[in-house]
């Protein structure tokens, strides 16, 4: 296990290596300069070169990489071209509110999917079944920014029910949490669908199986067959789930942080690749790369743990 | 003891009525994209400024856009679009997974190693900064959407495939034919590729849903096709756009989408069912 | 056991005590007895330091927090009043001599403005090493004379007609602290190391909200809000859905929705609509086929069907536009727009050849979406008289770099770009970008006019207000002569407010902070 741990690690590394020597190559080729941006026709190019050599661009790419990671190590991912401030103060001011939202997400995709999942397989073939089935594949299929626009009018404007924008005011967790349900809702939707299709898949698996076909046999409660059992192994895939998808929420949560005007990483990153603030770009990169390899590093370590069959590969 | 043979596939995909209600749909958008020039009243790109923004009405049955232009029209022909961009980008997909992942799991471990490593580098980097670069590159066209597809899925395909011909690679059939001299290009294209290749493609076809939703997010994020193209995203962007005026749009738009993405899975899962019920432990 | 209903129940039992914790929680807070102006603003503050500041936003910060000699009115014209100054005046048309308000106190500890920030701020952003891009404001300033503690004289080298339209009240005219500057590096972006506006900044938390505080040291008229937060977000839906959830009391609104909001606004506020100092055309590049022919730069201006873009693009909200400077400044140019020829378009394009049609073009645009819309307008419009147009929207980084001559040879093919540029009210900015030095920075169509440049020159210098007007009306009669230019429109910005508010804006929308006042 130890090893397995180790080389998966290792493996970890080398992809956040990989992926910023892959973006430090399409800056290198993307056209753009933020000095237009910023300025439009106040541009002169002596500020556009000025801000050619504070990002380093006058430097051959290989040299600017290797300088990028050097930095890393001190922990300084660069400065901000616009606002002059450290992209690791950034970049770690917004990551929290895009965990929250995605760990939002999820919750909304457990707290949601599962049962609903669970109750479709104990109701198998039934018209709930089905409705369930039709309402969950649906809820996959419209995308976030449909389900987040919809839900800000419906909720936030009709109803007046949760706050519209904003992520809310720090210090106060409740408030906070009250402009995190609608659009972790949004970008959650589309999980709270595949769970519940998963979950249900891999139940009527399980409860077909010898093992439970004995339980019931013995006549034990089909609750407990159900809860104790079937549920648990159901688990699994779940978890193998989740690993992959949180790089996807995290991604997807762009749609909802653009919506509901909510600061976050998806919002950072797109920002500055749109101004080609690419000491931005690059900071921010690094690190929702190495967050997304994480998780997908702990998803299979568990799973690895579960299941010792996974263990023989990588 | 009845002695008919077991009933057909065909025929156990349709005593499941999701499998019907999947097929139904299926067939539905195939039929619209293949007739998509007959079915559409007018021209998708016919601009009517005085007639901008109408509700659904006998003329205009999904009412009309900013531009005055046929909503039911643009829609019609966006399944064209969508099809063709799905069908190519995951087909390219497979091949460059599918070989890849052929290559990583038959062949020598330092190569799986780089290939794995490969797959997850793409998988891990954000696909915002992806499509900015292409965008901006190769400019926002429909071969641009189809390369960014190929990118997401093609690192998921070649892991599947991967791990399948690992599976594989110990079989007993596999070894008595590598006892017996058999090259691998061989073994490859005669053994692993046909057990692959059938849950791969229900997967697969589960996966163009997919496609046509990236196709929305990216012109949501303004990195979508050259108008007036009227694929089903800027349809849905320009409904988006446009809410404080009319809500139809955004229905047209995301209408098509909600039924092709239950028409592929239901009609997926029942395939993978009715072929073989076992296949649904791998996938 | 029932750990279903224990999980269903659990979730909602929770989510519904976090919506009553939501309602009750004070949104406004005046349960506190503090008055709060929340506002919305299109991005967030990134640099606020005068010399370099960024976008509106930063102006608008800058404009509560600092002072300027003189600065605007909230009115429908551009009208300026004395701010810091006490009396200023032109005394001769190089020199202007000024006396500062005594009293005005910087913040930490610097004391009070003296006549040697004034200079020390106007020689700042003139100064060649500082590198300001707004150094074009102070193109002629010589040097600022200390008289006296409070009073000084700003020489010019030449008169500068711009002095007072657009150097004085706008950014360039801001004045900073100069011993705080010397003592913090010279440079802030957004700390300034002293204050002495209406506001003091009080805590900027970037992409959420700027807090500003009433300065209880302001000697200037007192503003009414304790407390104002801007709250910056791009997407206009979202702020307007933002107002309409009652979280903001001001914000402005996108074009779209202006007839809908107009003719039914929120309830309890008010839409208004104001002209804009925007000019947005349809530029041609004249050095690369197909457009290096004047008689197909002229059929475009006779084709493009203007009204019907405004009506698609702008929901007929915005007017056209003759020239690049707008009605109610000086140099608007006050003609009929010809309506639109078609057979007099395909005429020309029949003399040049090209009647059989195969003449392809590409249209640069911003992605936002009334380009969008206006481009497909003309993309159907040039169809009728056979040029096929291919759409190429650019996201802003692209964009801003498509006709940069120092980039590479991108701008060889830029066929035709749908531009917006905004200004100061001085005319002197709108015609700055078409000069023949601008080929390959900023003037994309690479016109070249040597008599377009002498105009240019001798406008600044010209202190006749009349003769000044009628030059830059002249200068806009040359790009219509040139074919390589479609004027449009001057666009228009929608606001829209809370009855409770009464908001103090510039005569294109834009807001004066320190002038908003509650309204019973």
């Amino acid at each position: 296990m130890l090893l397995f741990a180790l080389r998966r690690a290792g493996l970890a590394c080398a992809i956040i290596f990989c992926a910023i020597a892959l973006l430090f190559g399409m800056i290198y080729l993307v056209p753009g300069d933020p000095a237009s941006v910023a300025l439009g026709p106040l541009a002169t190019p002596e500020i556009k070169a000025a801000f050619r050599v504070r990002m380093g661009l006058d430097r051959p790419v290989i040299m600017q990489f290797l300088i990028f990671l050097g930095h890393v190590f001190t922990g300084d991912l660069g400065i901000d071209l616009f606002s002059n401030r450290r992209v690791t103060e950034i970049v770690f001011e917004a990551m929290p509110y895009t965990v929250a939202l995605t760990a939002c997400g999820i919750g909304w995709a457990i707290g949601l999917g599962i049962p609903l999942g669970c109750w479709s397989a104990i109701r198998r073939n039934t018209w709930l079944d089905r409705i369930t089935g039709v309402l969950a594949v649906a809820a996959i299929a419209v995308p976030s920014f449909v389900v987040a626009l919809y839900a800000l009018l419906l909720f936030a404007v009709e109803l007046n029910w949760f706050p519209a924008i904003g992520a809310g005011t720090r210090g106060d967790l409740g408030d906070q949490l009250a402009h995190l349900v609608l659009p972790s809702f949004a970008i959650g939707l589309g999980w709270v669908g595949y769970l519940a299709r998963l979950v249900r898949a891999s139940m009527l698996e399980v409860l077909g199986e010898n093992h439970i076909r004995t339980a019931r046999a013995y006549g034990l409660p089909e609750r407990r067959i159900v809860f104790r059992y079937a549920l648990r192994l159901a688990v699994l895939p779940t978890v193998a789930l989740l690993g992959v998808g949180i790089g996807h929420l995290l991604s997807g949560a762009v749609f909802a942080e653009i919506v509901f005007a909510r600061p976050g990483a998806g919002k950072l990153v797109f920002d500055a690749v749109v101004t080609r603030n690419f000491p931005v770009v690059s900071g921010a990169v690094l690190v929702t790369t190495a967050l997304f390899t994480l998780c997908t590093l702990a998803a299979d370590l568990l799973i690895a743990w579960l299941d010792p069959r996974v263990r023989a590969d990588l | 003891m009845p002695s008919e043979a077991r009933p057909s596939a065909l025929r156990r995909l349709l005593a499941d009525p999701l499998g019907r209600f999947g097929l139904a749909l299926v067939l539905v958008i195939l039929i619209t994209a293949i007739f998509a020039g007959a079915i559409a009243p007018y021209s998708p790109s016919a601009i009517a400024i005085p007639d901008r923004l109408q509700a659904p009405s006998f003329a205009h049955l999904f009412g009309t856009d900013q531009l005055g232009r046929d909503v039911f029209s643009r829609v019609v022909l966006g399944a064209r679009i969508a099809l063709e961009v799905a069908l190519v980008a995951i087909a390219l997909a497979l091949a460059a997974g599918g070989a890849l992942g052929l290559a990583a799991g038959y062949g020598p471990r330092w190569l799986d190693s780089i290939l794995v490593l490969v797959f997850d580098t793409i998988r891990s980097f954000p696909t915002i900064m992806f499509a900015l670069a292409l965008v901006t590159l190769i400019g926002p066209s429909l071969e641009t959407v189809i390369v960014i597809v190929v990118a997401t899925f093609a690192p998921g395909y070649g892991r599947i495939v991967r791990a399948q011909t690992q599976a594989l690679k110990h079989a007993e059939f596999i070894l008595a034919e590598r006892s017996l001299g058999a090259g691998a290009a061989r073994i490859l294209a005669v053994h692993v590729v046909p057990n692959i290749v059938g849950p791969l493609f229900i997967l697969a076809s589960m996966d163009i849903p997919v496609v046509i939703t990236i196709e929305a997010g990216l012109s949501f994020l303004g990195f979508g096709v050259r108008p007036p193209t009227p694929s089903w995203g800027t349809v849905l962007n320009d409904g988006y756009a446009f809410i404080g005026n009319t809500p139809w749009i955004i229905v047209a738009g995301g209408l098509p989408l909600v039924l092709s993405t239950l028409g592929f899975t239901f009609l997926g899962e029942a395939l993978r069912d009715a072929i073989d019920p076992r296949l649904r432990k791998e996938i | 056991m029932h750990r279903l209903h224990l999980t269903r129940r659990d979730f909602i039992g929770g989510s519904t005590g976090l919506w009553v914790a939501a309602a009750l929680a004070p949104r406004a807070a005046q349960a506190q007895g503090t008055s709060v102006l929340r506002v919305r603003s299109y991005s967030d503050i990134q640099d606020f330091d005068p010399a370099f500041s960024k976008a509106a936003p930063d102006g608008d910060v800058a404009r509560c927090v600092f002072r300027q000699l003189i600065t605007y009115k909230s009115s429908a014209s551009w009208e300026w009043r004395l701010d810091a100054a006490e009396k200023i005046d032109q005394v001769d048309p190089k020199t202007v001599a000024f006396t500062l308000k005594p009293g005005i106190k910087w913040t930490n500890g610097f004391g009070e403005m003296t006549a040697e920030d004034v200079k020390f701020s106007f020689e700042r952003v003139a100064d060649p090493a500082v590198k300001s891009p707004y150094k074009g404001d102070w193109a002629t300033l010589d040097h600022v004379e200390v008289t006296g503690p409070l009073s000084g004289v700003i020489h010019l080298k030449e008169p500068f007609a711009p002095l007072w339209l657009s150097t004085l009240p706008w950014t360039a005219g801001t004045i900073l602290c100069k011993k705080a500057m010397e003592a913090s590096g010279n440079r802030f972006t957004t700390s300034p190391p002293a204050m002495c506006g209406a506001y003091l900044l009080k805590e900027w938390r970037p992409k959420q909200e700027t807090v500003l505080v009433r300065n209880p040291d302001y000697n200037g008229p007192r503003p009414a809000y304790d407390e104002i937060r801007i709250h910056p977000i791009e997407d206009e839906k979202t702020a307007e859905i933002g107002f309409g959830a009652k979280e903001l009391d001001f914000t402005g609104t996108s074009v779209s929705s202006l007839p809908k909001l107009m003719k039914d606004p929120p309830a309890g506020s008010k839409v208004e609509v104001h002209p804009s100092l925007a000019y947005v055309w349809l530029g041609m590049n004249v050095d690369v086929p197909p457009f290096n022919d004047i008689r197909l730069r002229k059929a475009v201006q006779k084709a493009v069907d203007v009204e019907a873009i405004l009506q698609a693009a702008y929901f007929g909200a915005a007017d056209r536009a003759t020239g690049i400077i707008a009605p109610g400044l000086l140099g608007h140019r006050d003609i009929k727009a010809p309506p639109r020829d078609l057979a007099g378009a395909k005429k020309l394009m029949a003399e040049a050849g090209k009647s059989g049609g195969g003449v392809k073009a590409t249209l640069a645009i911003l992605n936002k979406t009334e380009r969008l819309t206006a481009a497909q307008v003309i993309q159907a419009n040039f169809a009728e008289f056979g040029i096929e147009v291919q759409i190429d929207a650019h996201d802003s980084g692209t964009f801003w770099s498509l006709g940069d001559q120092s980039k590479g040879d991108q701008w060889k093919q830029l066929h035709m770009i749908l531009q917006r540029y905004t200004m100061a009210p001085d005319p002197s900015w709108a015609v700055a970008w078409f000069l023949p030095s601008q080929i390959g920075i900023w003037n994309w169509e690479r016109w070249n006019s040597t008599e377009f440049d002498q105009l240019n020159t001798k406008a600044l210098v010209e202190t006749d207000t009349k003769k000044r007007g009628e030059m830059y009306v002249r200068m806009q009669d040359l790009m219509e002569e040139s074919g390589a230019y479609v004027f449009l429109t001057h666009e228009v910005a929608g606001v829209m407010y809370r009855d409770t508010v009464a908001p103090a804006l510039m005569p294109d929308g834009r807001v004066i902070l320190p002038g908003f006042a509650p309204k019973a």
